[in-house]
Parts: C-alpha cells; structure tokens; sequence
C-alpha cells in the first residue's frame, strides 16, 4: 500500500476542490504523519489553500499524527472516515483539535456521502 | 406533583429549580448541570430513572434534524438509553415548531424583516428557525463551520447548508460531544483570539446558540437584534450593555430564566403523556407556547 501515492492523491484532489482552498485559505499548518508499524514518516503542508505532500520528517509540525500505514493510508484515500480509528484509539492525534477536526471535515467533503 | 429535570452538560452556575402551573397541573422544574462531565451526567439520569416524570438532556442535541433526514450524536444516545422507565428528551421536539415560529411571529409583527441580514451562528442544530428564514427571504449567513469548527467559511445559501450537512453530519454526531460544542467551563469563556467579528458586524439579527454568540460576538452588538435560547438574566443585561437593540428568547423567560427547549418538551411530556411521535403533539406544543409566554407576561 502505497500512503505516499495516496497522500499525493489527497493532496492534488483539496486543490482542485474550489471550496476546500477557501476553507483553507488562511490555514497554514504543518503535518507529520508516521506510519508506526513501517516507522516511515511523510508529511503534509497547507499554505494559502494549497495542499502539498511528501515523504520525510515534518520538523516543528503542528499537528503530528500516528498510525498503522494501513490506517492512514485508508483515510487518506477516502475507505475510511478518522472517526473510526480515532474513536477506537488506533488514530492518535497531538495538536489542537480545531486542526484535527479540519482534516475530519476536509476528508468528509472530499468523499462524504 | 409532577416532577421534570433537566440533566445539562453545562455549568451548575445556571442550575435553577422553579414550580409553574402548565396546562391545568404544578410541576416542579428543576435544571442540574453536570459541567461537562458526560459520566457524571449518565450516573444522574440513571438515579433520576423512575423517580421523576421526565428528564430532559440539556447542553446536548441527541437528533440534528436537517431537510428530512435525522442524525443522532453517539453520546447523546448513550445518555438516553440510561433511563429505561422515565422518559429522556432533548428538545428536538419543540425545535422543529417552536423556533419556525418565533421566525413567523416577529416577522408579522415587524420587529424584524427580511431586509435585516442574518447571521444563524449554528443552523444544522436548529434547522427549522433557519428554513424559517430562508422561507421568507431572508439573507442568511450560517455560521456552523466558523462558530464549531473555526473554519472560516460562511455558508451562504440553503442548498450548501444542507449538502454540508449531508456529508458531514453522519461522521460529525459520532464524535466525542465536546470536540463538537462547548461544554462546562468552557461555556463561560470567550475565545481570546476572535477572528469573526465581520460576521457579527456584517448581520442585524443574531440567531442560533447562545454558547455560540457568547463565546465570539464582539464588544459591540449595536442595534442588532439577538434571537436565541437559554438566557439568565445576567447574559441580557450584558447584551444589552453591548448596544443589543432586543433580545429575544425562542423559550419563555420564567423567574428570570429562559428555559431550554429540553425543558419545556420534558414538561410536555410529564404533563401530557405524549411525546412528539404522538398525534397531537403539535397542537399540545402551541397551546403549551401561549400558556407559557402568558406567565411570562404576567
């Protein structure tokens, strides 16, 4: 499973969406993302509305989240919501919740329903 | 006598206890906050269980009802279901009527008009008043993502509302309840860093959640008008102090305080025996309104 061709994918479908990069116009965050099992760790960036993804660490991130690549990989491509391994504590989060609830919403509008 | 309460997540600084007359029978009414404590509120509901007539959920939703469809927050429910014998209802209720009329009401008497931009704090929590709205022209920014969420995208049109909530609520009520709405203490904060004041500025009525308008209105609320749930005689009066031109609650203000929508539908349904699922209900909802607003003239 590829999460770094995922998170590309992610990535390239927020900016083409007209009204995530208007939610995210004033979003300028740094994510790392760790895969715990492959120890492997990309990140994500949003700056002025655009998304961008890739492997490496994220120093000074301000969002830091961990899980199976399975797991990440699932949510950023859209098979599962964060919810679900968030409330089962297979997701875990370190920053604000305004920012992990974001990237629950940005995901929401990008596959919801 | 008959006996309601009302089990709030909110603060026990606003807990109250009153006894009115409604529809030919006394009932005492009694509010306890838990302060965010969602254990604390579930071991309550279970002692309360069959010791009184009906207990209402207060500081939580457990159905967001938007264009048909009916969502139900995970921890709401789990709070329900700790009651087996006595009655739990949240308010949802009375909201979907209640609060369409208070729209229909001030409108004919002129206190507002569809000239005057809204600014609905929340609308996918109380639907109903913003559909009001909309149905009479009204221009409408609804604020759930701003106001919840702190993105700052306002939601303009009546379709993107309801397509928001179409692909967000389903996720969005299984979440844990506080990352969704203020809670205990944090109801009595305002946010430090406010970046939405444009929007109360931009609006001549205020509507939705009082939580919600307290925790980000600005320092001045000059001739807006302000239409909202519960209120204690203290949040008026700082209203008023801001320049609020009116201050209007969707609930009766009895000994000082307006009730929740929770209340007043445990209130129904203690002195009735019938909850909204039952033919009537309406009726009984708009004869309880006027009895309700009387007392609160008189």
């Amino acid at each position: 499973m590829d999460l770094l061709a995922a998170l590309e994918t992610f990535a390239e479908q927020c900016n083409q969406n007209q009204r995530l990069r208007q939610m995210n116009r004033d979003w300028n965050r740094l994510v790392e993302l760790w895969a715990t099992d492959t120890d492997q760790r990309y990140w994500l960036k949003s700056e002025a509305g655009w998304i961008t993804a890739g492997p490496g660490d994220a120093v000074d991130a301000e969002l830091k989240i961990s899980a199976r690549n399975d797991v990440l990989h699932d949510i950023f491509s859209g098979i599962i919501t964060p919810t679900e391994p968030y409330n089962a504590g297979d997701l875990l989060v370190k920053g604000r919740q305004d920012d992990m609830m974001r990237l629950d919403i940005i995901t929401l509008l990008i596959w919801g329903e | 006598m008959k006996r309601v309460v009302s089990v709030s997540l909110g603060t026990d600084q606003r807990d109250h206890r009153v006894t009115l007359s409604l529809l030919g029978q006394t009932v005492m009414v009694e509010r306890r906050g838990v302060n965010g404590n969602l254990e604390r509120a579930e071991s309550l509901i279970q002692i309360l269980d069959g010791s009184v007539d009906a207990i209402g959920l207060g500081g939580i939703d457990r159905y967001l009802v938007m264009a048909g469809k009916r969502y139900e927050i995970a921890d709401a429910r789990r709070l329900a279901l700790a009651a087996q014998r006595t009655p739990v209802v949240d308010g949802s209720g009375l909201k979907d009527t209640w609060e369409r009329w208070i729209v229909e009401d001030l409108t004919q008497s002129h206190v507002i008009n569809p000239s005057m931009p809204v600014l609905m704090v929340s609308a996918m929590d109380r639907f109903g008043m913003a559909e009001a709205f909309y149905e009479r022209g009204y221009q409408v920014v609804a604020g759930d993502l701003i106001f919840a969420s702190r993105i700052n995208y306002p939601i303009l049109t009546r379709e993107e509302l309801i397509e928001l909530g179409r692909k967000l609520l389903p996720e969005m009520v299984k979440l844990p309840f506080w990352q969704l709405y203020p809670t205990g203490a944090e109801q009595l904060e305002a946010v430090p860093e406010n970046h939405y004041e444009e929007y109360f500025d931009a609006a001549d009525i205020i509507a939705g959640d009082f939580h919600f308008i307290k925790r980000y209105m600005p320092l001045r609320l000059d001739n807006k008008i302000i239409l909202t749930n519960t209120t204690t005689d203290a949040d008026r009066a700082m209203l008023r102090s801001r320049g609020a031109r009116d201050v209007v609650t969707t609930t009766p203000v009895i000994e000082g305080r307006s009730f929740g929508t929770n209340v007043v539908e445990a209130l129904l349904v203690a002195l009735s025996g019938l909850t909204q699922e039952h033919d009537g209900w309406t009726e009984l909802v708009a004869k309880a309104r006027r009895e309700l607003f009387k007392l609160t003239a008189s």
